[in-house]
């Protein structure tokens, strides 16, 4: 973020000011404001426990909202995450218990079904030009229904105690799906940023013809980016199936509005060209917090539903007021 | 659209899978024990140890007041008001119980899971009362619980033994199962064909139900024939969708609809009413007597079979006070539930509420749940 004025020698204050008035700068003050209000609702809100396991339930969505950044700023969307997540986890289960064969491989072939039902997607948008909200409107359907037949609809239980470390253990006092988080962050902030591939998505999300004719690989990097989130979506299954103990068909139901929301709070343009990981994160956080810092100072779930809307309409409309100011 | 191309799909991989399947679908694969056919039958119920779980700490909260938070399925739906009514009742019966529910609303396992992490964080909580989404995924932070000192008690829908205090038992799964294929029969004689509509097919309950349904059929009413299962969620108009299914899919076979949930059955009598088929499809199902009077006014709805949720919620919290008294520990064979009377425990750690009830023509204007 500290270089997000790079004009020409800019002075301390035009600097600062570049970075507060950012998407992230705002987002990031909104954040802070709210957790300053819960803080004081609860006293269980500000605890290195609670938020560590905040940190544990929102990498699931985490880790799907990176690859949806990359999708969103070419003006793509995928709509199957979650279907892809529940048919990775059914995979996983019934390869393991079904077919006998070692969890290790079995985690390995979920993350590959995984990519495949990433890649598919992308084929199918690339070669065939299907817009991408209808291929994964449609993928969201076929995996699930996969997830389902594969399954039988019955769940598979009884993992050995190693496999709970992804879901419910920790290394070096962090819950481990946030080190995957972590990394896998630190990871798509690289891409995005230092990367022609990620440079190019920005000019996709422009202008997809003028991205062409510039000799750019778009479809290969929009093959690479949809198996990138198919990938992702599959992690997280495998990281779900750990923490609940359990795969079920229907796992990761209603996971794909999560993660948009998370990666539209964060100042990603649905319109495309425009975006960034951090204020991904930001967002994500925010909401996650949004959630836990309610219910524990006693609103009830259904009430946290309507804030929570009422919240992301309003961090919008603050953040394209601004925006218009500054511009204006 | 989405819901031909879903409904298409799932079509196609679940007729690939009958040729495997052995049981009917969404039965679950644990032993049956059918009780015995005909009149009575209540068989007796087998001893077990203790299996439940065990609140850490030692502090005694005898007589003190508790804050106990409530988490059913979801909210929002008439069953679970039910519960939530009786749970009240019973707190302020007892005077030092505070009841709040809280829960997701929509049956989701992992909304369920972060609800109780939340209130497990909290810190002001002394007691849990669950309904589980799903058995085993909601177990490690039911332990989590009870390793803070927080009492677990589940009703409506079990977890893991060991991952709670004690599971109040709304009937014995072979009672209902018993209830639902002799009322089928009693209706539409002992060779009936018919569909089911359940929830999904990995709820607890219901899969047991149905596990249990088909051998009780199987050793009493060998004529009978499955035709189909349909999962509708406790969703509306899901389950309505999913009834016209089997209506329009079976036609003149179909002789009567199973609704697995108090939302299934109603929008079942629904699709068959309007279909035009009352009389023709006997809609046999659980499900809370005000949903049903219109269908069991009519005629078209003979009968329903439930216990009384009322009960079941006010059960619960006599069930955690109880514990938190000290009047309930491992190896007690009975508990005593306020207007209730005794309760009995059967199956190591589970209190049983009592005998399924069949509400008819002749009763069901008695209740208002």
């Amino acid at each position: 973020m500290a270089d997000a004025a790079q004009t020409s020698k800019p002075t301390w204050v035009q600097r600062l000011r570049g970075i507060l008035f950012s998407q992230e700068g705002i987002l990031l003050l909104i954040l802070l404001g709210v957790i300053i209000v819960l803080a004081q609702q609860n006293p269980n809100f500000w605890t290195v426990r609670n938020l560590l396991n905040q940190g544990r339930l929102m990498s699931e969505v985490g880790l799907v909202a990176l690859p949806m950044t990359f999708i969103i700023i070419t003006a793509g969307i995928d709509l199957s995450v979650g279907s892809i997540l529940g048919l990775s986890a059914i995979v996983l289960g019934v390869l393991w218990k079904g077919a006998g064969l070692p969890l290790e491989l079995a985690i390995f072939l979920a993350l590959i079904i995984g990519s495949l039902a990433g890649l598919m997607n992308g084929l199918f948008i690339v070669k065939l030009d299907v817009p991408p909200l209808i291929m994964t409107l449609a993928t969201l359907a076929l995996y699930r229904g996969l997830a389902q037949g594969i399954s039988q609809a019955r769940s598979v239980t009884g993992y050995p105690e190693w496999f709970f470390i992804f879901g419910q253990g920790r290394i070096l006092g962090l819950p481990t799906q946030l080190w995957l988080f972590i990394i896998f962050t630190i990871l798509s902030i690289i891409i995005l940023r230092r990367t022609t591939l990620g440079r190019s998505l920005y000019a996709i999300g422009n202008n997809p013809v003028g991205a062409r004719f510039s000799g750019l690989p778009v479809g290969r990097n929009l093959l690479i980016i949809y198996t990138y989130a198919g990938f992702m979506s599959a992690l997280a299954g495998v990281v779900f199936v750990s923490r609940v103990t359990t795969t079920r068909s229907d796992m990761g139901a209603g996971l794909e509005l999560d993660v948009i929301a998370a990666v539209v709070l964060g100042g990603t343009s649905i319109f495309g060209g425009k975006g960034t990981v951090i204020g991904t994160v930001i967002g994500l956080v925010l909401i996650q917090l949004l959630k836990n810092g309610l219910a524990l100072s006693g609103v009830t779930s259904d009430a946290t539903i309507i804030v929570i809307g009422v919240v992301l309409i309003l961090a919008i409309l603050v953040n394209n007021f601004i925006q218009l100011k500054r511009t204006s | 659209m989405l819901t031909i191309l879903r409904f298409a799909v799932l079509s196609i991989f679940l007729t690939l899978g009958f040729s495997l399947a052995q049981g009917w679908d969404g039965g679950d694969d644990l032993p049956t024990n059918p009780l015995a056919c005909g009149e009575g039958g209540g068989g007796d119920v087998a001893m077990m140890d203790y299996n439940g779980g065990q609140a850490a700490g030692e502090m005694s909260m005898m007589g003190e007041a508790i804050t106990i938070i409530d988490v059913p399925k979801l909210v929002g739906i008439g069953y679970f008001a039910a519960t939530t009514l009786g749970q009240q009742q019973a707190a302020e019966e007892l005077g030092n119980v505070t009841v709040t529910t809280d829960a997701p609303t929509e049956a989701n396992i992992d909304d369920q899971i972060a609800v109780i992490e939340n209130y497990i964080a909290s810190g002001d909580i002394n007691g849990i009362l669950f309904a589980a989404n799903d058995p085993v995924a909601i177990s490690p932070v039911l332990r989590s619980a009870l390793e803070q000192g927080i009492h677990v008690v589940g009703y409506d829908a079990n977890s893991e033994p060991d991952a709670r205090e004690w599971f109040v038992n709304q009937a014995e799964f072979n009672g209902i199962a018993k209830s639902m294929i002799d009322s089928l029969a009693a209706e539409k004689g002992e060779d009936a064909s018919f569909g089911i509509v359940t929830s999904t097919f990995t709820t607890p309950n219901q899969a047991r139900w149905i596990a249990e349904m088909q051998a009780y059929q199987e050793a009493c009413y060998p004529d009978m024939a499955w035709l189909e299962t349909l999962e509708a969620q406790e969703d509306a108009v899901l389950s309505f969708n999913q009834a016209n299914t089997l209506i329009n899919k079976y036609g003149e076979d179909l002789d009567g609809i199973l609704g697995m949930t108090s939302v299934a059955t109603p929008s079942s009598a629904d699709a068959v009413t309007q279909a035009g088929l009352c009389g023709e499809v006997a809609v046999v199902g659980l499900a809370t007597p005000n949903a049903m009077k219109p269908y069991v006014n009519d005629g078209c709805v003979e009968s329903v079979v439930l216990w009384n949720p009322v009960d079941l919620g006010y059960a619960a919290v006599h069930v955690m006070r109880a514990i938190v008294d000290g009047e309930l520990s491992p190896g007690d064979t009975s508990v005593m539930a306020g207007r209730l009377g005794e309760l009995q425990v059967v199956n190591g750690s589970e209190i049983l509420l009592g005998a399924p009830f069949v509400f008819n023509a002749d009763n069901i204007n008695d209740f208002d749940f």
